[in-house]
């Protein structure tokens, strides 16, 4: 039982154990709402415009795109990075708080999990089928083949990335699943018609509630929490490498890796603020999902989005202090060259808006906190764009200088993951329980 | 048995009862087929049923994926032919087939396919180079759209030739029982061949015409010769011999007569020679290649070119009473005297059709004394001999009605001559020969379909006494006929096959061993004869005085268009190659259009920016089309090139068809004379709703005060051999360790950015060579054309006078630019906006840009940055040097494009063979026969760049091999190095220290690009050194 007189309750309303178990199987064991259609079905015609145009990616060739000779990147890779580091904030909820013992964690970290590991696999699309010759994508895997002697580069950043990426992609699928077992366990046990007892009998793997399951799943949680924390810091140090080994003023920075996991994770709970809030709206979680929460995760986008502020300016301050003139000329650019617009909008999104949030009001209001969210994630996608398109538009030799401009395709395909990630996303509020009530009940008071 | 018995254990040894039973058995556990085989549900899958089934499973789906490759047929000879091998590249010596004027080549054949024109390095007089048209005019023997045979107006059938001439026949006999006269148009008259054969034909035909056609009229220097020195000839300009040029809007290294040639005897003294090289002034309204290449270039309007001349010819001690006009800063005055010093040494040359503009060129070349060093009039040019008085006679007469029958040979005036049409029609019998449905084929009665110049026979004479001897290196792919054999068979001539060898064949030698004689064989072999005359010098009969009195009275004009050639397309005869089109322009940079250049204060004064479409009106028409701001042109000029605007039928594929707009309507033919000088000219701004999108390969004009290119002055380099080579760097640790080259080769390229034109024949002569495909118009706006090898183009202000430096010095009490600067047009604007508010002073500085044109290719760095990105190793480094792509290693990440500081690196964005939405030469059957079989078209999705032509480098080490010898020393070289008239790319082995390029790596001159970078490549640039002060 967690409680102490200085703190807010973590779960408001009077909850008894009985009404968690209610609240959160409600959606499980009733029909779907008109509100869960409307956004299932939002979400499958956005996959459906990530089928078609993924489809026509392969069939005509990346040409439908608009990158070119110099910019070889652009939605591309930005849409990746985005994804990934969206996909930090569940881990770092689940893996990071849980070692710090915060408990306010637990009403979202299963949403923000499940959140982690759809925007992995929206991520994952990126890199695939940015390739020219995508059927050969598993290629750049250390697979033993009939070829003679080829094996893959170990100096190459995309590897890392394939490692990286799978890595902290299976470790949160483990970490996400092995928390669900006993709340599985409940559905099942709770189930009247026959497939219900058997499907989530067998996701449930025989869970019976014992002192021993318990402890064992404890200790493998702390175990997978241990495993989690430093992926939740390599995986964007990992990315960020793709850019900062790289040549190319703008990207050959060595401030990257931190700075790129301050992002990620501004991002990631720029998102889950985004999802939660919404979640909270339409399921009446407010008791579950309290201002409480609201505000502790608004205080760490007001830290990640200063950190990240701070490495802009210390990119800049660099970049002038370098005497490199390329370096100045790609820093000069971003700001008054013709993608201007890009970098003052990101600058306005990741480095001004969350600078609200030293108000209790902004923390406290779910309305402000939700346009701020949105904010934040435009913001984010755009300090990848500014990252990855100005630094490749005019790199060293002004005869390659060019402008890029994305093509309904790109446009398209980029929807198109939201489309995978709100259909993953609704399926899993439909029939997961999005709240983690094994946990939530260690956090309330029953009378019972 | 072997004597050791080995134990594998001390059961064994001890041999246990259960040892013996266990071992009895194949596992010693038994397999559990029992309970496999039982009906124990719990068991039905075990753990090895898993594995088979899922084996089995995944050898299902590979077996499905792989999909039946289909099946293409190479059907071997049943004999083979003497000295075909497959595989071996036979090198047959020929004449160019891009222009008339017959250029001596190489024609490389695979398997009975031409596939490649190399320069013929034995024609040393020609230079040893080739350009972009010359390379992309292979395709015009594998143009889809050839005619399969000869054709009678209205069918679109192929007739026999028995039946077709016939016809021909009867119509020539009835225009002679009408009293009418035949007309044969040709294209100048340096083919022995044909010449032979019009005389085969008069002699039956006693009432023909021959007139001469060329859509590019030189009549201005041909009638002022006649006039000069009563020979009516083009003389050969000799560069080579020049120490100071001064050109009048004269284009030489790009359109102007025979710009090969020019090319490499102009680049022989580019390149300081102890301590001298030599100095070039051009005049020039538009930016012109040769403009770009100038020591001095100073904007002129072409309209006051006489004035100017006049200036010039007072200068130099000329006896006239006119002023003539100097142009700003007095460079008239210097130019003469380093003229009078240069004496016979010097060299003007003029680009203006007017006659009195060129006898008083003459009459200045004469009081320098060029004529015997640098103007020949005895070994002269004959590749251009046409006089558009002649042609406009004949139009004349035709519409009168005079002709019965004419016979067109391989010209096309209905496209270039805006007159022609209407008289061509008034002729009953219209006889042309031609390859494809042109303007004038469409328009004939009779096509007699020729042959291509690659499957005929023929000797050209391009210079007096010097002769080209061309050979067909292929079988004719279609029923076609040579157009002499058919002069031959219309006059009564028999023309069929004897001895097997052809009509063509024995009419030729016969033809060359009347009129050139000797060993027709070895004259085969060589590709070149020459029976040259001793030079003299031609006496005078015209002053310069009266030169000038003639021009004195003719006065600039406000504005003026200037129409000219592009060097890529040239006058639009042999642009259905899309090479051609696909090739940037040297100076714009724009592929695929034509457009009107004009200069920055007009665009400002009229709200122009490039893109806007304007409606250009003359006295003689109005053209519509997008404008392009072009640094360095005179303020109130525009400028169009020719070449643009076919009009084709629907049934010709072509992408010619929807390209520019036709300018030859517009050349001004009011006095007598082709003039390519129009005044009077109105612009007009059409509104658009979008703006016209160029297909230009660079977007970013200026080079931003990079250290990319470095230069200096003659003075400079004089005192200092290292001066613009200069950069302070700190000395830098490579994280990486070196390779180890001392064995075997050391690949690597030096390019000398003095001898560099920016002519762009490498990029052209690259592209064929290594299979490069053509992307189109609409992916060159895009951004993504493929070329391995391109040219930068950068324009730099001159540094600011002193006046400029008061300017600047005035506002604030600071000096904000600092004299000798290279000065970027941002620092431009910032001192003068920050000076005063008079812009107009910095526009004039866009008037007086100077060029620099760099090759760039694939670096070949030691320390690639591509090389380390790749996840899968499909670029690696050789022992060689080279830095290698392995095509089907290739997945397409694209990271090593990004990563490659100097971005060379070209991806397949779309599979650019067999695709109908790229219909050049890949995409059907006829086209394809170009594609070089010793490099691989490459398939969508992969990334290419230069490889330093490595199958180049792999065939001649295999020959070395095969003969067991050292490769020799330069034995070969690079598809670019190979082609460059002006020698300013050259490849080679560092290993080897008597090559050219070894001994270029030792050059004071030399630098890398972006070595700050430490990546280490392989190709050096040599300073570029200015001859001024």
């Amino acid at each position: 039982m967690y409680s102490a007189d200085i703190r807010q309750p973590l779960v408001t309303g009077g909850k008894t154990y009985s009404d968690v178990t209610a609240d959160v199987c409600r959606p499980i064991e009733n029909k779907p709402t008109s509100s869960w259609w409307l956004g299932f079905i939002t979400g499958v015609v956005l996959l459906m415009v990530l089928v078609v145009t993924l489809a026509w990616t392969v069939w005509e060739g990346i040409g439908t795109w608009n990158t070119n000779k110099s910019v070889m990147w652009g939605w591309d890779i930005t849409n990746f990075v985005f994804w990934v580091g969206i996909g930090h904030a569940g881990t770092l909820i689940s893996a990071i708080l849980l070692l710090f013992r915060q408990k306010w964690r637990m009403s979202i970290n299963r949403s923000a999990e499940a959140m982690t590991i759809f925007a992995v696999f929206c991520a994952a699309i990126f890199p695939l089928f940015h390739m020219g010759r995508v059927w050969l994508g598993f290629w750049p895997l250390p697979l033993p083949n009939a070829f003679g002697s080829l094996w893959v580069n170990f100096n190459s950043p995309l590897l890392w990335d394939v490692f990286a990426i799978s890595t902290y992609l299976s470790v949160s699928l483990v970490f996400w699943y092995l928390g669900l077992i006993p709340d599985i366990a409940t559905v099942r046990d709770r189930a009247t018609s026959k497939a219900r007892k058997f499907w989530y009998g067998f996701f449930a793997m025989g869970w019976n509630g014992s002192a021993k399951s318990w402890g064992r799943y404890e200790v493998v949680a702390l175990i997978l929490a241990g495993i989690s924390t430093p992926l939740v810091l390599s995986v964007h140090t990992i990315v960020s490498m793709d850019f900062a080994t790289s040549v190319i003023p703008g990207w050959h920075t060595t401030i990257f890796p931190p700075y790129f996991v301050a992002g990620a994770i501004f991002s990631g709970f720029g998102m889950v603020l985004t999802l939660l809030l919404i979640a909270r709206y339409v399921m009446n979680y407010q008791d579950y999902i309290t201002k409480e929460h609201l505000e502790a995760m608004t205080k760490v986008i007001l830290l990640t989005g200063s950190i990240v502020g701070v490495a802009y300016i210390t990119e800049f301050v660099i970049a002038a202090y370098s005497g490199y003139e390329y370096e100045q000329y790609a820093f000069a650019n971003r700001m008054f060259g013709p993608y201007a617009w890009a970098y003052w909008t990101m600058m306005f999104c990741n480095l001004l808006a969350p600078q609200v949030f030293w108000s209790k009001w902004a923390r406290t209001t779910p309305w402000f906190i939700f346009v701020i969210s949105i904010v934040v994630n435009i913001g984010m996608w755009f300090e990848r764009f500014v990252i990855i398109v100005t630094s490749l538009h005019r790199d060293f030799l002004p005869s390659s200088w060019v402008m890029y401009h994305a093509t309904w395709v790109e446009v398209g395909i980029f929807l198109g993951t939201f489309g995978l990630f709100f259909t993953c996303f609704f399926l899993f509020a439909k029939f997961l329980p999005v709240i983690n009530m094994a946990e939530v009940k260690t956090i309330i008071k029953d009378k019972e | 048995m072997s004597s050791n018995n080995y134990w594998k254990g001390v059961e064994e040894l001890d041999q246990t009862k259960e040892f013996v039973s266990s071992n009895a058995n194949e596992f010693s556990e038994g397999l559990p087929l029992d309970k496999v085989f039982s009906n124990d549900d719990s068991t039905r899958a075990n753990r090895r049923d898993f594995l088979k089934y899922f084996g089995f499973g995944l050898g299902a789906v590979t077996l499905a994926a792989c999909n039946k490759a289909p099946i293409r047929k190479a059907i071997p000879y049943t004999e083979k032919p003497d000295n075909v091998t497959p595989g071996v590249p036979l090198y047959y010596a020929s004449s160019s087939v891009s222009n008339t004027e017959g250029f001596p080549v190489i024609v490389k054949v695979r398997e009975g396919r031409p596939i490649k024109f190399e320069p013929n390095k034995e024609a040393t007089y020609f230079g040893g180079g080739l350009d972009g048209l010359g390379h992309s005019a292979i395709l015009s023997l594998y143009d889809t759209n050839r005619l399969r045979g000869p054709m009678v107006s209205g069918k679109r059938k192929p007739l026999s030739w028995e039946d077709f001439d016939k016809e021909v026949k009867q119509g020539l006999a009835k225009t002679v029982s009408l009293g009418k006269s035949i007309a044969i148009i040709t294209n100048g008259s340096n083919s022995l061949v044909t010449n032979k054969a019009i005389s085969d034909f008069k002699a039956k035909y006693n009432n023909t015409e021959v007139i001469a056609y060329e859509p590019i009229s030189y009549s201005g220097i041909l009638r002022a010769n006649t006039k000069s020195f009563g020979q009516r000839i083009i003389p050969a300009y000799n560069f080579d011999q020049a120490d100071v040029i001064v050109s009048f809007g004269a284009d030489f290294l790009g359109t102007w007569i025979s710009p090969i040639k020019f090319h490499s005897d102009y680049s022989k003294n580019r390149v300081p020679k102890e301590g001298k090289m030599s100095k070039h002034y051009q005049f020039e309204s538009l930016m012109s290649l040769t403009g770009s290449n100038a020591d001095v270039r100073v904007p002129m309007k072409m309209s006051n070119v006489g004035q100017h001349l006049i200036a010039l010819y007072r200068e130099l001690g000329g006896a006239t009473p006119h002023q003539g006009m100097e142009v700003a800063g007095n460079t008239i005055k210097v130019a003469a005297a380093e003229l009078k010093a240069a004496g016979n040494k010097g060299l003007v040359v003029c680009g203006s059709n007017n006659e009195a503009d060129q006898l008083l060129v003459n009459s200045i070349n004469m009081m320098l004394g060029s004529y015997g060093t640098c103007i020949d009039t005895t070994n002269y040019y004959k590749g251009q001999t046409a006089d558009e008085a002649d042609f406009n006679a004949f139009l004349t007469r035709a519409k009168s009605g005079n002709y019965g029958a004419v016979i067109n040979l391989d010209t096309n005036p209905l496209y270039s001559h805006p007159a022609a049409k209407e008289a061509f029609n008034a002729i009953p019998m219209r006889i042309t020969t031609a390859l494809t449905l042109d303007e004038t084929s469409v328009n004939a009665t009779h096509i007699a379909t020729n042959l291509h110049p690659l499957e005929n026979w023929d000797v050209k004479e391009p210079y007096k006494g010097r002769y080209v001897i061309a050979q067909p290196t292929i079988s004719p792919v279609f029923e076609g006929r040579s157009s002499a054999s058919s002069l031959v068979a219309w006059a009564g001539g028999d023309v069929a096959d004897k001895a097997e060898t052809t009509h063509a064949y024995n009419y030729t030698k016969q033809t060359f061993e009347a009129i050139v004689g000797g060993n027709f064989n070895k004259a085969l072999e060589i590709g070149i004869v020459e029976n040259l005359s001793a030079a003299s010098v031609p006496s005078f009969n015209i002053t310069g005085r009266a030169a000038a009195d003639a021009i004195a009275t003719k006065k600039g004009v406000d504005t003026e268009l200037i129409i000219y050639q592009k060097v890529g397309v040239r006058d639009g005869a042999f642009g259905n190659t899309p090479w051609a089109h696909e090739m940037p322009d040297p100076v714009s940079k724009v592929t695929w259009d034509n457009y009107i250049s004009i200069a920055m204060p007009d665009a400002k004064a009229q709200d122009l920016e490039t893109g806007d479409v304007v409606k250009l009106t003359t006295k003689t028409g109005t053209i519509e089309l997008p404008v392009l701001v072009q640094p360095g042109q005179t303020k109130s000029t525009y400028g169009i090139a020719l070449g643009y605007g076919r009009l084709l039928p629907e049934e010709v594929k072509n992408d010619l068809k929807d390209l520019g707009k036709n300018a030859y309507p517009l050349v001004d033919m009011t006095a007598g004379y082709s003039d390519y000088t129009i005044g009077g000219v109105k612009l007009e701004k059409v509104l658009t709703p979008y703006k016209y999108e160029f297909g230009i390969t660079q977007t970013h004009y200026s080079i931003e005060g990079r250290d990319i290119i470095r230069e200096a002055t003659l003075d400079e380099y004089n005192k200092d051999p290292r001066s613009g080579s200069y950069v302070h760097k700190p000395k830098m640790i490579s994280l990486w360790d070196d390779y180890d080259y001392s064995k075997g080769h050391h690949w690597a390229m030096a390019i000398d950015l003095n001898s560099c034109t920016g002519c762009s024949a490498c990029i052209v002569s690259c592209s064929i060579e290594n299979n490069v495909p053509i992307v189109g118009r609409d992916e060159v706006r895009r951004r993504r054309e493929m070329h391995w090898l391109r040219i930068d183009r950068y324009y730099s202000f001159e540094a600011p006078s002193q006046k400029d430096l008061s300017l600047s010095i005035v506002h604030g009490g600071e000096q904000t630019v600092e004299a000798g600067e290279q000065m970027t047009r941002e620092k431009v604007m910032e001192a003068y906006s920050a000076a005063s508010e008079d812009t107009d002073s910095a526009y004039d500085y866009y008037q007086n840009v100077r060029v620099a044109h760099q090759p760039m290719m694939c670096q070949h760095c030691d320390n690639a940055p591509c090389e380390t990105v790749c996840p899968v190793l499909a670029t690696t480094h050789s022992s060689e040097g080279l830095n290698q792509m392995t095509y089907n290693r290739c997945i397409g990440t694209k990271y090593c494009g990004n990563n490659c500081p100097y971005k060379v690196r070209r991806f397949n964005w779309f599979r650019y063979n067999e695709n109908e939405k790229f219909d050049y030469h890949f995409s059907n059957d006829l086209g394809k026969m170009v594609i070089n079989p010793d490099v691989t078209v490459r398939s969508r999705g992969v990334m290419e760049k230069c490889s330093f032509c490595v199958q180049r480098i792999q065939a001649t080490k295999l020959t070395a091999k095969r003969e067991n010898r050292k490769m020799k020393t330069d034995e070969f070289t690079t598809a670019c190095a190979q082609t460059c008239p002006s020698n300013a790319i050259v490849f080679g082995d560092l290993n080897n220290k008597e090559s050219e390029i070894a001994k270029l790596y030792a050059n004071d001159r030399s630098y890398h690009v972006l070595e700050e970078l430490g990546v280490k490549p392989s190709v050096q640039y040599m300073t570029k050194i200015r001859n001024k002060k």
